[in-house]
């Protein structure tokens, strides 16, 4: 018994984690802990790391979530969304969301590109968590199994925008619709405002990041400057989040090879998150207390 | 004038028979000419590219962002149509002047080539053949703020419907530097009331030196770029057809958007 403990110190923590979340949010942990994941979703990590993400919600980025009910219960469904951030917090705010405010609690499956999978830890951790790898493979294996996938299009060059690039959009690249169309799921865009602002990045590196295999190496304000996990710390910007209503495409799965329509599909799903950010933009006046007192 | 005629003789026959009920009167466009080929060359350094995509005969619709409280994406647009080498057309430009109380400038602007805002007038003009311009982001574009430059306002659909109601193609124009050109401090609400007038923006020249000089605006790099026609099924039903001009609208607002970004960021990567 005692040896026990001691071998497995490390699995302490996390049981006693996972029994405070059960308790937490009990119909989460009975909906995903019984099933074996074949991407490597790990509910004791979950619950370790939960609370952690959770501060971040609730608050240090105060995170407004509107429209959260147009996430379908049951079912597959793509999220959509524009990226921002360094750190691609807006899918664990999206995530957080989705587990602590939604009446039926899920998990969603962001697929994430290989640069994670490439750096020592990250790669599994990010497993763990329950995200799964970006493929054509892998989402429609997500899709089969009635799983919320989240996609972000502009992929990781979404993430590293400068500062003055903020809540700009970069083209969307179309795969999300083609697979919506193939595998006749429905779309639901989320538009994210406060993520850009988080790490006001000044200047990009493009040489250092080059030689350091990192698709970016950013100069924040604090960035390469302050040790090590200060360096890490973003600002306590206030973050909108819209999530749009579920867009049905109303095309039938042989439309997905239909290029001319795929890549106009895109872009219409691309201009509708751009506007909604433009009007967002526009009515934040306050960037860290904003939606404070005003109806949104 | 003579200068005038010999240097536009195309653009002259091209509109020579073009419409001009609201009494569009080329000896004003003669006279400032001038001033717009300087403004467009050596002030703002126009780049217009896009401009092969208008068609040499019939009707169309462009739909731009607007920039400033003066007409100034309006103006180099008509410059630009007007000088070109290849292709000269003319431009009607729809927009609302009812506000206008001053008879002198509502007359200029009708000379110079506007057209006031309704549906018959737009549809006469396509009958017609003619080329017609819009800025459909009504008065929250005029007095965008300077921190939210290059970020449009909503459209107002509703005035792209005689264009689809006709079946006519819309380019989108995309017209960078406009914001940057004249900057918004601030609107002042009650005071445009007060006045009778749409808005009453602050600009560092505006109320602040007298007369010609409050209307200068910074020299800016200027950047406008044509797009490709919008495609779209003409409907017949009265709710379809206004599906549809919602979703063009929306579609076009994001494609300008989306090459403004382009533009920008092109621009900033150049810079440094």
């Amino acid at each position: 018994m005692e040896t026990d403990t001691i071998l497995s110190w490390k699995s302490v923590p996390q049981t006693e984690a996972l029994k405070v979340f059960a308790q937490r949010n009990p119909s989460f942990v009975s909906r995903y802990s019984g099933e074996q994941d074949q991407f490597g979703f790990d509910m004791e990590a979950f619950a370790l790391w939960e609370p952690f993400f959770r501060f971040l919600y609730e608050e240090y980025f105060r995170v407004t979530v509107v429209g959260i009910e147009n996430i379908p219960a049951e079912g597959p469904g793509i999220l959509v969304g524009n990226h921002s951030g360094l750190l691609p917090v807006d899918a664990a705010m999206m995530a957080v969301a989705m587990c602590h405010i939604h009446k039926s609690p899920r998990r969603i499956r962001y697929l994430v590109t290989d640069w994670f999978f490439s750096t020592p830890m990250l790669g599994k951790w990010v497993l763990q968590m329950g995200q799964v790898r970006a493929s054509l493979e892998n989402a429609r294996a997500l899709i089969d199994r009635e799983e919320l996938i989240g996609i972000y299009p502009e992929g990781i060059r979404g993430v590293g925008k400068p500062f003055r690039e903020r809540y700009r959009c970069l083209d969307f690249h179309p795969g999300f619709v083609q697979l919506a169309l193939a595998t006749q799921t429905p779309l639901i865009p989320v538009a994210t405002i406060g993520g850009d602002e988080i790490y006001p990045e000044f200047v990009n590196l493009k040489s250092i990041a080059h030689v350091l295999g990192m698709p970016f190496f950013p100069v924040t304000p604090s960035f390469p400057w302050l040790p090590f996990p200060l360096m890490l710390f973003p600002l306590p910007v206030r973050w909108v989040m819209h999530v749009h209503k579920p867009i049905d495409l109303g095309y039938p799965p042989e439309k997905a090879s239909d290029r001319k329509l795929v890549h106009r599909l895109a872009r219409e799903i691309q201009y509708e998150i751009q506007r909604d950010l433009n009007s967002m933009f526009k009515e934040r006046r306050h960037l860290f207390t904003s939606p404070d007192g005003e109806e949104i | 004038m003579s200068q005038f005629l010999s240097n536009y003789r195309d653009f002259l026959k091209q509109s020579g028979k073009s419409d001009n009920y609201h009494g569009f009167d080329l000896r004003v466009l003669a006279r400032v000419e001038p001033f717009l080929s300087f403004i467009y060359h050596d002030w703002w350094r126009v780049e217009f590219t896009g401009l092969e995509k208008i068609p040499r005969e019939g009707a169309g619709l462009i739909v731009g962002n607007s920039g400033s409280f003066l007409p100034w994406p309006a103006l180099m647009l008509l410059y630009a149509l007007m000088s070109s080498r290849t292709n000269p057309r003319r431009v009607h430009f729809v927009a609302d002047l009812d506000w206008i109380a001053d008879e002198r400038l509502h007359a200029f602007l009708l000379e110079m080539g506007f057209v006031p805002f309704s549906s018959n007038n737009m549809k006469r003009l396509f009958a017609k053949g003619e080329l017609v311009a819009i800025f459909p982001e009504g008065t929250a574009g005029l007095t965008r703020n300077f921190a939210n430059r290059g970020r449009l306002n909503e459209f107002d659909w509703v005035k792209l419907l005689p264009a689809v109601e006709e079946g006519v193609s819309i380019f989108p124009l995309a017209t960078l530097g406009c914001d940057e050109a004249t900057p918004v401090l601030t609107n002042l609400e009650s005071l445009a009331k007060l006045l009778h007038l749409p808005a009453f923006p602050i600009t560092p020249f505006f109320p602040w030196l007298p007369f010609p000089f409050n209307l200068a605006s910074l020299p800016t790099k200027w950047q406008m770029s044509l797009l490709k026609p919008l495609s779209y099924d003409v409907a017949v039903e009265r709710d379809k057809v206004e599906e549809t001009v919602m979703k063009q609208s929306q579609f076009a607002e994001g494609e300008i958007q989306a090459e403004l970004n382009r533009l920008l960021r092109q621009q900033w990567r150049h810079q440094g």
